[in-house]
């Protein structure tokens, strides 16, 4: 007897919905990830501001030249919020999209089409590290105060590089063999990385070898809006540049491991 | 291509002179297999003889050196390790493939749940699941859009003496409704369920005698 006759119907459940859904599912179970946000974040921010708070440094905003003298413990903030979130969301982002890797191949086989999962996963993250972003800018409230747009401006910088970060993980995820790897070059990429931006830790900060991070654009972006009064798209765009090429690159390697192998 | 939308072809499956190596390290020599509708058909050969390559090449997941494989149907294939979502319950498995399908409900996939006997587990993420249970789940989305032909690799590892009696059931059933099983196996218990057995070495199928007359498959 011949099955029954079913592509010409309106599945019960349609692909992209249903990818994001579930996307989503997987990009927020991470009970670690969720443990970081509600205790390492506020610790975070805790040991760096007594670290810091009182101390006068000099910042250099690279658009307009200028060099900022600004409370060390205001900017620490800043630091340790961008790294929590380099973290977090790179943790996050790269432990589900390596464990979900396999099933993600499985789905293709079964019919899903490749576009469909990439839109679903690059929406998902996208939703996961605002999220992850709007949370560690609310939580900065309780240690400093700035202006509105100020931080306005701080919550654009971390909603830029935990995008840059999801995108590291992904391509991370879809990349690397073991846990461990990965884990160790978000952990590193990210302490280096949002650390040697701050002139406290860094003796050599405001020097134009720091152009060449990631988190160069967004830093610049939250410091001028914050301390400089002054609102750099550019720099804004450039952390928006370095997430595009993670994604782009991790997305086109998800591409090729996820397709068929025959043209049967 | 929508399964009954032509008549059933003569066979469903067939790989002629298959050849694939890993590195210097030559796997299948020229393997052939051509399975028919309704055909149960067993893959039989010692750990390390190429089973599971071989069947990675059937499903399409392995690319081949050389040969051709034709699939004028649809297939279904059930690697050997569950290949699940550990954050995902059994009934958002089932929404996923049906949504990767575009089947219209999750009758069968119901169905399929109620007669592998793990109903109970519905809302239980595959995570939380037993090995026998995840085989259950990794063999039910294989299954769920009734293909031409279903590709096994050891599918009952795990499962307990109930299981697999409810297991054959399934088999006959497809049987019936003309869908071609193949299995991959390190041991065949109860040849004579088995329209063909094809022993795997040295790279090449070779056909065992099997009990069954109506057997029209070439290995």
């Amino acid at each position: 007897m011949p099955a029954p006759e079913t592509s010409p119907t309106r599945s019960l459940y349609s692909p992209f919905p249903t990818a994001l859904r579930f996307s989503v599912r997987d990009q927020t179970r991470n009970r670690l990830a969720g443990l970081l946000l509600l205790v390492f974040v506020p610790v975070w921010y805790l040991v760096m501001n007594a670290m810091a708070s009182g101390e006068a440094l000099d910042f250099k905003l690279y658009a307009t030249g200028q060099v900022l003298r600004i409370d060390g413990g205001h900017l620490t903030l800043i630091s340790a919020g961008l790294n929590s979130v380099t973290m977090i969301t790179g943790f996050v982002v790269f432990d589900a999209v390596r464990k979900a890797l396999a099933f993600d191949r499985r789905l293709v086989f079964a019919g899903y089409r490749q576009s469909t999962l990439i839109g679903a996963k690059t929406l998902a993250v996208t939703a996961v590290a605002t999220a992850i972003a709007l949370y560690t800018a609310l939580a900065i409230l309780f240690f400093w105060r700035p202006t509105g747009a100020g931080w306005f401006a701080v919550l654009a910088g971390f909603a830029i590089i935990a995008l840059t970060y999801g995108a590291f993980g992904l391509l991370l995820g879809v990349l690397v063999k073991r846990d461990l790897e990965g884990f160790f070059l978000i952990i590193m990429g990210g302490l280096m990385d949002t650390f040697l931006q701050n002139p406290l830790g860094n003796p050599l900060a405001n020097k134009p070898v720091l152009q060449w991070f990631p988190s160069f654009g967004p830093m610049q972006f939250a410091v001028g809006g914050a301390f400089g009064h002054t609102t750099l798209w550019g720099h804004l765009a450039l952390g928006l540049g370095w997430a595009a090429a993670f994604s782009t690159v991790g997305l086109v390697i998800f591409r090729i491991r996820t397709r068929k192998r025959t043209g049967r | 291509m929508a399964p009954g939308s032509t008549p059933a072809p003569a066979t469903v499956l067939r790989a002629t002179d298959v050849h694939k190596s890993y590195g210097k390290h030559p796997v299948l020599r020229g393997a052939e297999l051509t399975v028919g509708p309704g055909q149960l058909v067993a893959v039989v050969g010692e750990n390390g003889a190429g089973k599971s390559t071989l069947l990675k090449i059937l499903a399409g997941v392995l690319p081949l050196d050389r040969g051709e494989l034709a699939v004028p149907g649809t297939l279904g294939y059930c690697p050997q390790e569950p290949v699940l979502n550990t954050a995902l319950t059994v009934e958002q498995h089932l929404r996923y493939f049906v949504a990767a399908h575009r089947l219209p409900d999750l009758d069968r996939g119901h169905e399929l749940v109620r007669l592998l006997g793990y109903e109970r587990y519905a809302r239980s993420t595959a995570g939380q699941l037993s090995g026998g249970t995840r085989q259950k789940l990794n063999l039910t989305l294989a299954l769920l859009h009734d293909p031409d032909v279903l590709l096994l690799d050891e599918p009952y590892q795990g499962f307990d003496w109930e299981t697999y009696l409810r297991f054959w059931d399934l088999v006959d059933d497809l049987r019936a409704r003309d869908r071609a099983v193949v299995i991959i196996t390190h041991l065949v218990f109860e040849q004579d369920r088995f329209d063909v057995l094809a022993d795997l070495n040295d790279g090449r199928l070779t056909p065992r005698a099997s009990s069954r007359e109506d057997n029209h498959a070439g290995a």
